[in-house]
């Protein structure tokens, strides 16, 4: 079962995140969509900055470049860092994951890649699993169907390259448009098949 | 308080200058999500007010040195347009500005969980396109909305509200005539589930039992305020949940 929540709404037990605590009861944090499965209860927000977790595979923009690495920008709150001995640049895009993240929320990035050409779009962040798709399900399909080479970060931004990216650029945005609906992957399949062929 | 007209009667066979009963509010529309490229955006209109508030953020706090490194900063700037009425408003913040400007932030920062962004800034803008009395509950309104929009934390809605004296007699949310020439005026903002009071001012004169009538009527007016809230957030992502 799902239903809205809005900040400050009580809820019936404790969810999984995005919730605080009075007494003995649990209150919703964000305006979110609250899913009910048997008891157990989780909260999905709407909207919303990206915040990174550990583990998480981020694109960012090199905004300076420090002594010992570079300061990324992570579509987040805040700006992290990558510690880093190659060469990067100013303005250059990375993909890197998410080593580290401190109290203060700085975070600190790892296992860089740079990323050359291509263009970067950016969606809510909250839609990202439904671009990856049920076990890689929706990446698999736009791969195969355009022949972009595309790398998907968690923070919201998607790095595309190749012939048909215009295409592909459309169809993800119309996931995101449609990330609700049901039977999407089939819509999306039809979708690239019509644009390509045209 | 102005210097009324002779013969005008604001209040007369229980029914006001506008026509509302002493415990009406007037017609409020709100809309959420209307700015693309603000984090969270509402518009409001409320009777002859015209709102528009955006949020931005959390973001890198700058200056540098303003940034606090135990918990966000909220900046709110409530600013009237030049054509918001009838006398043009000279640009640019003015005394009273500033002082809505404070206590609105102070108002939300009861809310808002600010130590989860520590170093950064929230930035909250309300401009007022037409003003028709009792403004600043309306900026109030549509900034804590837009907070919800942008996905900011925050323990509570907050839900802001006007009630006043007009010919001896207290009623609800007040109307630019009444506003002018009425005897006095209470705008208050609380938390929704807590009832705790987060912003209360008071212009011109309430005995004691007035004014513990005046804050019964300003709540009952929130707590209607409220729903629409609760209604406009719902609508503009309605398809979430019924589109599955």
């Amino acid at each position: 079962m799902k239903r809205f929540v809005i900040p400050g709404e009580k809820l019936e037990g404790r969810p999984n995140a995005h919730y605080y605590r009075e007494g003995n009861n649990y209150y919703s944090q964000v305006f979110g969509i609250l899913e009910k499965k048997d008891n157990f209860l989780k909260i999905v927000p709407l909207k919303g900055k990206y915040m990174p977790h550990k583990g998480d595979y981020v694109i960012g923009i090199v905004i300076d470049v420090k002594y010992g690495g570079v300061i990324v920008d992570i579509n987040s709150s805040h700006f992290a860092f990558l510690p880093t001995k190659n060469s990067l640049n100013y303005k250059d895009i990375v993909s890197a994951e998410v080593i580290d993240i401190d109290e203060v929320r700085n975070a600190t990035l790892g296992n860089e890649r740079k990323l050359f050409g291509g263009e970067i779009i950016e969606i809510n962040p909250v839609r990202i699993p439904r671009v990856i798709g049920k076990n890689n399900s929706m990446l698999k399909l736009l791969k195969d169907k355009t022949g972009c080479s595309f790398f998907v970060g968690r923070n919201g931004r998607i790095w595309i390259k190749g012939k048909n990216s215009p295409i592909l650029a459309d169809a993800i945005f119309k996931i995101e448009r449609e990330a609700h609906t049901s039977g999407l992957t089939e819509r999306i399949e039809k979708y690239l098949d019509e644009m390509l062929k045209g | 308080m102005g210097m009324k007209k002779e013969g005008l009667k604001l209040f007369e066979n229980g029914k006001r200058i506008d026509g509302r009963a002493y415990d009406e509010l007037r017609p409020i529309k709100m809309e959420v999500g209307v700015l693309k490229r603000a984090d969270g955006s509402c518009y409001l209109e409320w009777g002859g007010n015209k709102v528009l508030a955006a949020v931005y953020g959390p973001r890198e706090c700058l200056p540098r040195h303003t940034q606090d490194p135990l918990k966000a900063r909220i900046n709110y700037r409530y600013n009237m347009a030049p054509f918001s009425t009838d006398e043009r408003v000279r640009p640019g913040p003015s005394r009273r500005s500033i002082e809505i400007s404070k206590l609105s932030k102070e108002a939300l920062e009861h809310v808002i969980f600010t130590e989860y962004f520590p170093k950064t800034s929230i930035d909250i803008f309300v401009e007022i396109l037409q003003a028709d009395a009792g403004t600043r509950c309306a900026g109030l309104t549509a900034a804590s909305l837009a907070l919800a929009d942008a996905g900011i934390p925050m323990k509570s809605l907050i839900t802001a509200c006007a009630a006043g004296k007009i010919d001896g007699k207290v009623v609800l949310d007040l109307g630019k005539l009444e506003d002018n020439f009425g005897e006095a005026d209470l705008p208050i903002a609380y938390m929704p589930r807590t009832k705790e009071l987060v912003y209360l001012q008071m212009d011109g004169d309430l005995t004691k039992d007035e004014f513990k009538e005046a804050l019964r009527l300003a709540l009952k007016g929130c707590d209607e305020i409220y729903r629409i809230q609760r209604d406009a957030l719902k609508k503009a992502y309605e398809g979430e949940v019924n589109g599955r």
